[in-house]
């Protein structure tokens, strides 16, 4: 333990790391709690893994994968929308279409992409320990859109995600309101693939709000307690794989998974005694 | 009492494509009257609010909601659902459910303000659930659910108030508890009620709508056992009540 808050304190890369796990929660802690509460992980899990295929031609191009998976995620989140408001019926084969169809288009332009393919796997499973401080900045970027959206929508965010029949008849545009959430959790993706990863964003996106609607009585509180939760697995989980240099994502998502269990249990007994 | 009318439908055909689920209505309803509305399951009652607010258009006839197309009014209408859509685990508390009631008349932007706050206070104190405004939804026993709904349609200023099934899960005390509510409600709203008690509902209401993919429209005073039978297609146990003076 002494060892890794030496190399917080020494190692620019640990200190980006730190604040790269900061600056995730909160954008993961607030829009985490929406996709929680409305019960769209699948929806969110389809927009997450599809982005390879934005990744993988923005490689083949010679382009920063990252620009590749903000214009993919958001495609991707209008199209899955599109598909969730007007499909119902097959919803979620579309989406496991378009899932692994995203994912199908990335390997093939990775595979055909000249050169060594190291990149690969940290496409899948992040680098937290890779942050640069540009990354920092396009995460800090990132997370201020997602919040200003947030406050000027808090109301009809909030109706959308309670009870979408009641928001419609008071005149909000349920399908406009829905498509900029689902463009909410794509940014969120993407920040989120730079800490864990596109296999394990949907944990790190769902599990501490999961966590966090345990305990709260209220959206902001649950939005609030998530964030806090998450820089709490972030920098536990890196704290966590320091010494036996294990990868941090996964300790990340075991961390996050260990607590839900552990709090779903105590909630369960909790509630029943 | 004014004798305005705040809905009115003429000549009213719809289907979902298929076969007619409803067919020549038509239905002219005053301010400040107070409607019954029944019908086997099935028979097209949630067809016609829901086009009456405008989420469902009709294959032929005419709609007017306080002399304007139904999409221009829905805002006016206070609408209480059949059953809460929602989640009961959903971390909101029973003041921010009633708040929702001032979307469309609040600003667009930000948090919800005084003048909203104030608003869902009225309709919780109107309703006898202000001592509740901090739990949580989830806490609530079905009555106590039922009356946030109400309290949230209220919320919404409405010059009609349309309920669907609103004692659908509730005891006889609380219906009729609910029922006083909204004969106090009724002096200043229009109240469109869909039920299946009408037995119990007639001492409320001044007519009653019988929807059975068409429309008759009786004063309660004309209700017989025979009616009702006929409405159902079969055979019901009546119980006598007294009617109370009517309006009309």
């Amino acid at each position: 333990m002494s060892s890794f808050i030496d190399a917080v304190s020494s190692q620019a890369f640990m200190q980006n790391a730190i604040i790269g796990g900061i600056l995730a929660s909160v954008a993961c802690g607030v829009v985490g709690s929406y996709v929680v509460v409305k019960r769209i992980g699948y929806l969110a899990g389809g927009i997450a893994h599809s982005v390879l295929g934005g990744m993988g031609i923005a490689y083949y191009l010679g382009r920063p994968p990252i620009e590749g998976a903000l214009v993919a995620a958001l495609v991707f989140a209008v199209v899955l929308g599109w598909v969730s408001l007007k499909m119902q019926e097959q919803e979620d084969t579309v989406i496991g279409a378009l899932w692994a169809g995203g994912m199908a288009v990335g390997i093939l332009f990775i595979s055909q992409t000249p050169g060594y393919n190291v990149d690969l796997m940290s496409f899948l499973f992040g680098n937290i320990l890779m942050i640069s401080s540009d990354d920092l900045l396009w995460i800090a970027a990132l997370d201020t859109l997602i919040l200003v959206i947030v406050f000027l929508f808090y109301k009809q965010f909030l109706a959308l995600s309670f009870d979408e029949e009641f928001a419609r008849l008071r005149g909000i545009p349920v399908e406009r309101f829905y498509l900029l959430f689902l463009s909410l959790v794509a940014l969120t993706v993407v920040i989120l693939i730079q800490i864990v990863g596109l296999i394990l964003v949907i944990a790190l996106l769902t599990l501490p709000a999961a966590v966090s609607g345990h305990y709260v009585r209220s959206l902001n509180l649950m939005m609030l307690l998530a964030t806090v939760l998450g820089v709490f697995f972030t920098t536990g989980g890196l704290a966590l794989s320091y010494q036996p240099d294990l990868p941090p994502g996964p300790t990340i998502i075991l961390l996050a998974g260990a607590f839900y269990l552990v709090s779903l249990v105590i909630t369960r007994f909790w509630k029943r005694a | 009492m004014s004798t305005d009318s705040v809905i009115k439908i003429k000549n009213l055909d719809f289907s979902y494509g298929g076969p007619k689920i409803l067919e020549n209505i038509e239905i002219d309803i005053q301010r400040n009257e107070f409607i019954g509305m029944v019908g086997p399951n099935g028979s097209g009652k949630t067809t016609l609010l829901k086009i009456i607010m405008g989420v469902l258009t009709p294959d032929k006839g005419s709609v007017k909601v306080l002399g304007n197309p139904p999409s221009q009014s829905v805002k006016e209408i206070g609408y209480m659902p059949q059953f809460a859509p929602f989640s009961r685990d959903f971390p909101i508390s029973v003041e921010e459910t009633v708040l929702m009631g001032r979307l469309g008349k609040t600003s667009s932007i930000g948090f919800f303000n005084k003048a909203d706050k104030r608003a869902a206070e009225k309709s919780m104190n109107d309703v006898e659930i202000l001592d509740l405004r901090k739990r949580v939804i989830g806490s609530l026993s079905g009555g106590q659910l039922q009356r946030v709904l109400i309290a949230r349609a209220l919320t919404c200023e409405p010059q009609i108030m349309i309920l669907d099934e609103p004692t659908a899960n509730v005891d006889m005390k609380v219906e009729k508890d609910i029922f006083d509510l909204l004969k106090q409600l009724n002096e200043k709203i229009t109240i469109i009620v869909v039920t299946h008690d009408i037995g119990f509902i007639s001492q409320y209401i001044h007519r009653v709508a019988c929807i059975n993919r068409t429309l008759i429209c009786h004063p309660t005073s004309e209700l017989t056992g025979e009616t009702i039978e006929n409405m159902y297609g079969s055979h019901m146990h009546m119980v006598h009540h007294h009617h109370e003076d009517e309006k009309k």
